[in-house]
């Protein structure tokens, strides 16, 4: 019982965690029409921020609000100095930011070495759940993933600029037409989506080793979870996370990590072969 | 009307001319290497096929690369259960190229169903692969595991084993046979009728399929050929190498690989093979004056190339030569 509730949450949380990371890819790739190859070095970029912040003395909280920040602005540079150049060539923005992967890979091995770190995580201590304890840190994590995605949704949902950023999902040149200024759009939606990762990572950084490929491993389930849940809404990375994460760490748990891998990776191509334009978009065709 | 030849093939006669004299002139470590970086080169024109001309991104081409060069190894270390005499490198290209033609139609079985994957996600599932593959290599301890299988045995000609080929000169000139006879067969299927319908789907699949194609069928068949050419990649380096590991199977290899071509230029094979033949060659002089700053160099200089150059660097070069030759 106490076993069956640890691998729920332990699952949760990486379903929660995972539903983020797509959540910033699923919005690039939406409204700027950008696969960005480079968004799991976003993430690793947030969790060596919350570490190198922690190191110059900042609290961890503080670090774990500023590292997302921090990614937000680079994400807001590398917006204007690659991703602008490569519009309406989404096969070259495929490439500029694998380039970027690549680079930002090989400054963090200058910067910081090959090696892997480990971040202490906060001293929150730990609840009892049947009867052993289970780290409150992670709870928290939950939490704080769960706000961010709310957060999102609310942006989207319940604002102006959500408003105006749908319509750009929608049609492009319509929105623009109407007077929507996509210029700024893209600038913010990217830097967001580069935050989210950021965040993802700084809260992960003391749950997972940090290294220069810790974005790598997320960058796959993550594309695979947009691909699931079908392109062009905000929803469908929420359900496609959920269905790739909730497989993908339950079968680590059952079996080994690499059968996990190949079972995910079978199950969305089923999917993909059953429903071409992803789940959420044919249940909602058929609703 | 005069038959003029076509731009990429006067570059690619050009660019022969200095390999053919090469040994002669170079030390021979040097043919030995370069010998080595055809083998690459093979690869970097299966993909040029597969994304250049029929615009099918793959972005885990090296699985094929890396399932050749195991199939090679396995059959020439004797490995096959019952077929442990079996020391053959013709049965080895043979195994190599059956089983990344049929990895690769299986995969574009699933790949193009229905609508299909459309350009980036078909390179994400590719890419998927290529961890996984990486990953399985690692786990298979009849494979060697993370260390691979090593001692693999040179190249043969005899029907069953023989006398190993060890000349770098030698290998250097049969590589370099098989690199010609590759480049001229892709371009004689790339003119194709086959060829011609394939390109014709990279720009508007559904015209195709109205006037009557099975672009499905057609994306298979070709993605079946880039499979088995970057097999016979595979399967060729390893009897240089003689060493077999995951590294060559997965993700650093499938994105070397994409650099070469994208580089290059992925438009004509000739201009991807020769980006692969000079990034090879140019990381293996430079990679020891810089050290850990060639990646980040590369990344740079490739970031640069895709804004500045979306055809790469040789082929803006033969884009200049047309425009040259149409002017005159």
């Amino acid at each position: 019982m106490r076993h069956a509730a640890v691998l729920l949450l332990d699952s949760s949380n990486a379903v929660l965690v995972l539903i983020l990371v797509s959540l910033g890819l699923a919005i690039i790739f939406g409204l700027m029409n950008v696969i960005n190859m480079a968004h799991g070095e976003f993430l690793m970029l947030g969790a060596y921020g919350a570490m190198q912040l922690g190191r110059i003395g900042v609290p961890f909280w503080l670090a774990l609000a500023l590292a997302p920040m921090l990614v937000g602005a680079f994400g807001l540079v590398i917006e204007e100095l690659l991703i602008a150049k490569t519009y309406n060539r989404l096969i070259d923005s495929i490439l500029a930011t694998w380039g970027l992967s690549l680079f930002l890979r090989q400054a963090i091995v200058l910067v910081f070495g090959p090696g892997s770190y480990a971040v202490a995580a906060p001293d929150v201590g730990a609840v009892q759940i049947f009867g052993g304890p289970y780290p409150v840190y992670r709870l928290l994590v939950m939490a704080l993933s769960l706000a961010a995605i709310g957060f999102t949704f609310a942006v989207f949902f319940r604002t102006r600029f959500g408003l105006a950023a749908r319509a750009v999902v929608a049609n492009r040149d319509m929105a623009a037409c109407l007077g929507v200024n996509t210029r700024r759009l893209d600038r913010i939606t990217f830097a967001f989506g580069a935050g989210l990762a950021g965040l993802a990572g700084a809260a992960m950084a003391p749950l997972i080793s940090v290294d220069p490929s810790a974005g790598l491993g997320y960058l796959v389930p993550a594309f695979l979870s947009i691909l699931v849940g079908g392109l062009g809404s905000i929803s469908g990375p929420v359900v496609g996370g959920a269905g790739v994460g909730a497989l993908d760490s339950l079968t680590s748990a059952f079996y080994s990590p690499v059968w996990a891998q190949l079972a995910v990776f079978v199950a969305v191509l089923f999917v993909i072969r059953v429903f071409p334009s992803g789940l959420v978009a044919t249940l909602r065709r058929e609703a | 009307m005069k038959s003029r030849l076509e731009t990429q093939d006067l570059a690619a006669l050009g660019a022969l001319a200095p390999f053919l004299v090469l040994p002669f002139v170079a030390p021979t470590w040097l043919a030995g290497d370069f010998a080595m970086y055809f083998a690459y080169a093979l690869l970097a024109l299966s993909l040029a096929f597969i994304w250049g001309h029929c615009g099918l991104l793959s972005l885990g081409h090296a699985v094929y690369f890396g399932v050749g060069a195991y199939a090679m190894s396995v059959t020439t270390l004797g490995m096959i259960p019952g077929l442990a005499s079996l020391r053959s490198t013709w049965a080895g290209l043979l195994l190599a190229i059956v089983l990344t033609g049929g990895l690769a139609f299986a995969l574009g079985w699933f790949f193009f169903a229905a609508r299909g994957l459309a350009g980036a996600f078909l390179g994400v599932m590719t890419l998927a692969l290529a961890f996984i593959f990486e990953r399985l290599a690692i786990n298979a301890s009849w494979l060697g595991g993370l260390n691979g299988l090593m001692n693999v045995p040179a190249l043969t000609l005899g029907l069953n084993g023989g006398a190993e080929i060890v000349d770098p000169v030698a290998v250097y000139f049969l590589m370099l046979a098989v690199v010609v006879a590759v480049t001229a067969a892709l371009r004689l299927v790339a003119a194709s009728d086959f060829g011609v319908t394939l390109a014709a789907i990279r720009e508007n699949e559904l015209r195709v399929a109205a006037l009557g194609h099975d672009a499905r069928a057609l994306k298979i068949r070709a993605f079946t050929l880039a499979g088995a050419v970057a097999g016979l990649a595979g399967a060729l380096f390893v009897t240089q190498f003689g060493f077999a590991s995951p590294s060559l199977i997965g993700f650093s290899l499938s994105a070397d690989a994409l650099i070469w071509v994208a580089l290059g230029g992925r438009k004509t094979l000739i201009s991807a093979l020769l980006g692969a033949l000079a990034l090879r060659f140019l990381e293996s002089r430079l990679s020891g004056a810089l050290g850990a700053l060639w990646p980040l160099a590369l990344g740079l200089i490739f970031m640069a190339s895709v804004v500045l150059f979306p055809d790469g660097l040789f082929g803006e070069a033969i884009g200049a030569l047309e425009r040259w030759r149409r002017r005159r």
